[in-house]
C-alpha cells in the first residue's frame, strides 16, 4: 500500500500545473461559468484540447497505437482532477476520454478503432450521449427507441432527452432497442451514429442549471449502416455497463468542491476563520471531499491494475456526490445573498452540484448497485 | 499510488486477525463490558507477538500499526490499543511503558483505559507530560459505553515526565489518528452485526435486508465507513500529519453518529439487548465519537491546519 505519488506522476501534476497556468485566460472563470456545454466553453475547448493532445496530454493512458502514451490511469485521474476542479477547459470532450474511447477501445472494431481513436487522442471531436428518454430515466431497460435492421443499415426511431452537449456533437453514443423481443437486458445495441444524418433533430431544453445544458433528440428513420454498431448485435447492456463504471469516476467532483471549499476561504475575510464553528463546517465538508477523493483512487488503482470495473465505481459516486452537494450547500450558505448572483463561484459550484444525484444514474440507482453488488444483499 | 496490501502487510493482517480470534471477539467484549474491565490477557498476549511495537519495528511503520489497531476495533478488543500502538509512537517516535491513557487537560471527561493504564500521558496546550500510574489513582465509573472510563482530575496536578516542546500538539495529531483507525474498525464491527442479522431475520416474509428502504440506508453507511477507513490509512501512512489526522477523525465521528442511528434502529429491539453482539461495538462508537471533542473539534483542527496554517 502506498498513498504516494511517483516522481514521474508528480513530475506530471506540476508540468500540467504549469502548463496551465498560461493556457487559461485571464477571465477564465467567466468563461467556464456557465458549464462545459456552453458556446463560450466549447469554443475555447477546440483549441485548448489541440495543446493538450500536442502533448500527448489528452490520452496519456491509452495504448501506443491508438494515440496515447502508455501511461497508467493515474495519469488520466491526475488530469481530471486538475481540469474538472477547474470548470473543465476540455468542454465537452472529457466524456471521450473518460469513457466513450475506452468503450470503443474495448468493444470496437479494427474499423472502428482506427475512425474514432486518433480523433478523440487529437481532440478534436465533440460526442454526446443518446441512452435516457422521456420514459426509460433511472430505468433505462425501458428505453423503446428502435433501431430496426432494414439490409445494410439499422433505422432508428425514437427520442432522446436530457442530452448535453447535442447541439455541438459530431457523433452519438446511441442505446437502442434493436430486438423487440428480447427480455428487457438483452437486445439492446450500441449504435455510433453521425449527428449529420438525415432525420436526427435537436432541441435544446432550457434549464436553470447551466447554458445549453439539456437537449432533446429526435430520430425519425434515420438510416445508419449497421457497420456503426459497437460491440455484438443485442449486447449493448455490456457495453452501457462497461462505458457507466468509467463515467462514474470520470468527472472527479470531489476535486471541483474542494477547490470550491480553498476559494471560499479565500474569499472570506480572515476574521471569519476565528470562528470554531465556521471552521468545523469547512472542515467536515473537506473531510468528505477527501473521502470520496480515496475512493475514487481505489477505482483508479484497480484501473492501473488493468481489472474489470467494479461496484466499488458506484460507492465513489455515491461518495462523490454527497461530497459535492454538501460543499455547494455550504458554498451557497457562507457567501450569503451574494452567491445568488450568477456567475460567482458559489453559484457556479451549487448548480453543477444540483445535477449530480441524478447523472449517470440516480443517487438511488447507485445504492441498488452497492446493496446488491457490493454488500451482496438479496434483492427485493 | 497503491491501494492494495503488499505480502508483509497481508501477513501482519492475518497474524493479528488468528490472535484475535482466540483472545477476543464480541461475547469476551460483552462479558467484560458488564463490569467495565480491562482486557490484560489479550493486552499481554498482543505485546508479547510484538504488535503493540509493529509502529517503531525495522520494515514497518504507523500505516501497519493502523492495520493492527483496526483488527483490534473489529474484534471488540478493550485494550489500549490506540494510544500505545499508535497515538504516541506516532507523536514520540518511542514506546511508553502500557497501557496507556490520553488525557487532555481542556477537555473534560472520563478518560479510556485511565483505570487501567501504566502511564497517563497529559496535554496542555502544545506541551505534554507522563506520567506513571499505580492501580486505584484513578477513579473507575460506570459505564454502558463499552470501555472502561475512568475520571482523572484528581491526578492532573501531579508532576511527570516532560515529553518535550511541541509534543502536545503532535501527540494530539498522533491521538486523532488512533481515534480514526479505531471508529473504522468499529463502525465496521458495528455494520458487519447488522448485516449479518438482517440476512437473517425475516418479516413480512423476506429478509429484512431485501428491503430496498433498509438497503439504501445500509449502503450509504457502508460507503461513508469505507471512506473513514481509507482516510485513517492514508493518515497512518503519512505519518498523522495535524490535517490529515483531524480529518479523518473528523469523518469517522461524523459517520460514527448516523451508523449507531441506523445500525440499531434497523436491528430493532434486539439490538438493545446484551444477548445481541451489537451493542459491543455500538455503544463504544459514543465514546470514540466524543473523544477529545468529537467531530466538531476534528474538524475545526482541520480546517485550522489547511487555511489557517495551523492546528
Amino acid at each position: 500500500m502506498d498513498f504516494d505519488w511517483s516522481p514521474e506522476d508528480a513530475a506530471f501534476r506540476r508540468a500540467l500545473v504549469a502548463f496551465l497556468a498560461e493556457a487559461l485566460p485571464p477571465d477564465w472563470d467567466e468563461v467556464a461559468k456557465d458549464g462545459p456545454g456552453s458556446e463560450a466553453q466549447v469554443a475555447f475547448s477546440h483549441g485548448f484540447c489541440g495543446a493538450l493532445a500536442a502533448r500527448g496530454w489528452l490520452t496519456p493512458h491509452w495504448p501506443v497505437e491508438v494515440g496515447g502514451g502508455g501511461a497508467s490511469a493515474w495519469r488520466h485521474a491526475i488530469l481530471g482532477e486538475e481540469l474538472w476542479s477547474r470548470g473543465e477547459p476540455r468542454g465537452p470532450q472529457y466524456m471521450n476520454v473518460n469513457w466513450i474511447g475506452p468503450a470503443i477501445l474495448r468493444y470496437g472494431t479494427e474499423a472502428q478503432r482506427r475512425a474514432h481513436l486518433p480523433r478523440i487522442a487529437r481532440g478534436d471531436v465533440i460526442w454526446c450521449q443518446g441512452f435516457s428518454e422521456p420514459d426509460a430515466g433511472s430505468d433505462l431497460v425501458a428505453l423503446r427507441t428502435r433501431a430496426v435492421r432494414e439490409g445494410d443499415a439499422y433505422v432508428v426511431d425514437g427520442t432522446k432527452i436530457w442530452t448535453s452537449y447535442a447541439n455541438h456533437a459530431e457523433w452519438c453514443f446511441l442505446l437502442a432497442r434493436s430486438d423487440p423481443s428480447a427480455s428487457r437486458h438483452r437486445g439492446l445495441s450500441v449504435l455510433l451514429v453521425p449527428m449529420s444524418l438525415a432525420g436526427i433533430e435537436v432541441r435544446e431544453i432550457p434549464s436553470v442549471v447551466g447554458e445549453r445544458y439539456f437537449h432533446e433528440v429526435c430520430f425519425r428513420g434515420v438510416r445508419v449502416p449497421a457497420e456503426a454498431r459497437l460491440g455484438p448485435e443485442g449486447e449493448g447492456w455490456d457495453v452501457v455497463t462497461y462505458a457507466l463504471q468509467h463515467e462514474r469516476v470520470g468527472a472527479p467532483r470531489y476535486a471541483r468542491a474542494a477547490r470550491t471549499l480553498d476559494r471560499l476561504v479565500a474569499a472570506l475575510p480572515p476574521a471569519a476563520l476565528d470562528d470554531p464553528a465556521r471552521l468545523a463546517r469547512l472542515g467536515e465538508a473537506r473531510a468528505l471531499c477527501e473521502a470520496a477523493r480515496l475512493l475514487s483512487y481505489r477505482v483508479v488503482d484497480q484501473r492501473a491494475r488493468g481489472l474489470p470495473p467494479s461496484a466499488d465505481a458506484n460507492v465513489a459516486r455515491v461518495a462523490g456526490t454527497f461530497a459535492e452537494q454538501w460543499v455547494a450547500d455550504l458554498a451557497l450558505e457562507l457567501a450569503g445573498a451574494d452567491g445568488l448572483e450568477a456567475g460567482g463561484f458559489a453559484d457556479a459550484q451549487f448548480r453543477m452540484a444540483m445535477t449530480a444525484g441524478v447523472a449517470v444514474g440516480a443517487t438511488e440507482v447507485q445504492l441498488d448497485l452497492v446493496a446488491s453488488r457490493w454488500l451482496g444483499l438479496p434483492r427485493g | 499510488m497503491d491501494f492494495e496490501l503488499d505480502d508483509d502487510q497481508r501477513a501482519i493482517a492475518e497474524a493479528v486477525d488468528a490472535l484475535l480470534a482466540k483472545h477476543a471477539g464480541p461475547a469476551r467484549a460483552a462479558a467484560l463490558a458488564r463490569d467495565g474491565a480491562y482486557d490484560a490477557p489479550l493486552d499481554a498476549a498482543l505485546g508479547e507477538a510484538g504488535w503493540w511495537d509493529v509502529a517503531l519495528a525495522p520494515g514497518a511503520g504507523l500505516l501497519e500499526a493502523a492495520l493492527v489497531v483496526d483488527a483490534v476495533a473489529r474484534a471488540a478488543g478493550a485494550v489500549a490499543a490506540g494510544a500505545v500502538a499508535l497515538a504516541v509512537p506516532a507523536a514520540l517516535g518511542r514506546a511508553l511503558p502500557g497501557p496507556i491513557a490520553l488525557a487532555d487537560e481542556a477537555v473534560p471527561g472520563p478518560v479510556r483505559f485511565a483505570a487501567d493504564a501504566r502511564t497517563l500521558v497529559v496535554l496542555r496546550g502544545s506541551g505534554a507530560r507522563a506520567l506513571a500510574l499505580a492501580p486505584g489513582d484513578a477513579r473507575r465509573v460506570a459505564t454502558p459505553y463499552g470501555y472502561p472510563l475512568a475520571r482523572v482530575d484528581a491526578l492532573l496536578g501531579r508532576a511527570g515526565e516532560d515529553l518535550g516542546a511541541g509534543a502536545g500538539a503532535r501527540l494530539r495529531d498522533g491521538w486523532r489518528l488512533a481515534l480514526a483507525v479505531e471508529l473504522g474498525g468499529t463502525m465496521r464491527g458495528a455494520l458487519d452485526a447488522t448485516l449479518a442479522y438482517l440476512r437473517e431475520r425475516r418479516q413480512f416474509g423476506r429478509p429484512i435486508a431485501s428491503f430496498q428502504a433498509v438497503q439504501h440506508r445500509l449502503a450509504w453507511c457502508a460507503v461513508q465507513v469505507e471512506g473513514a477507513r481509507w482516510l485513517a490509512l492514508e493518515a497512518a501512512a503519512r505519518g498523522a500529519p495535524a490535517e490529515q489526522a483531524a480529518l479523518a477523525a473528523a469523518h469517522g465521528a461524523f459517520v460514527a453518529k448516523r451508523v449507531f442511528a441506523e445500525a440499531h434502529q434497523l436491528s430493532g429491539a434486539i439490538g438493545y439487548t446484551r444477548e445481541h453482539p451489537l451493542h459491543v461495538w455500538s455503544m463504544r462508537l459514543q465514546a470514540l465519537r466524543l473523544e477529545l471533542g468529537g467531530a466538531t473539534a476534528h474538524a475545526a483542527a482541520a480546517a485550522r491546519a489547511r487555511w489557517a496554517g495551523a492546528a
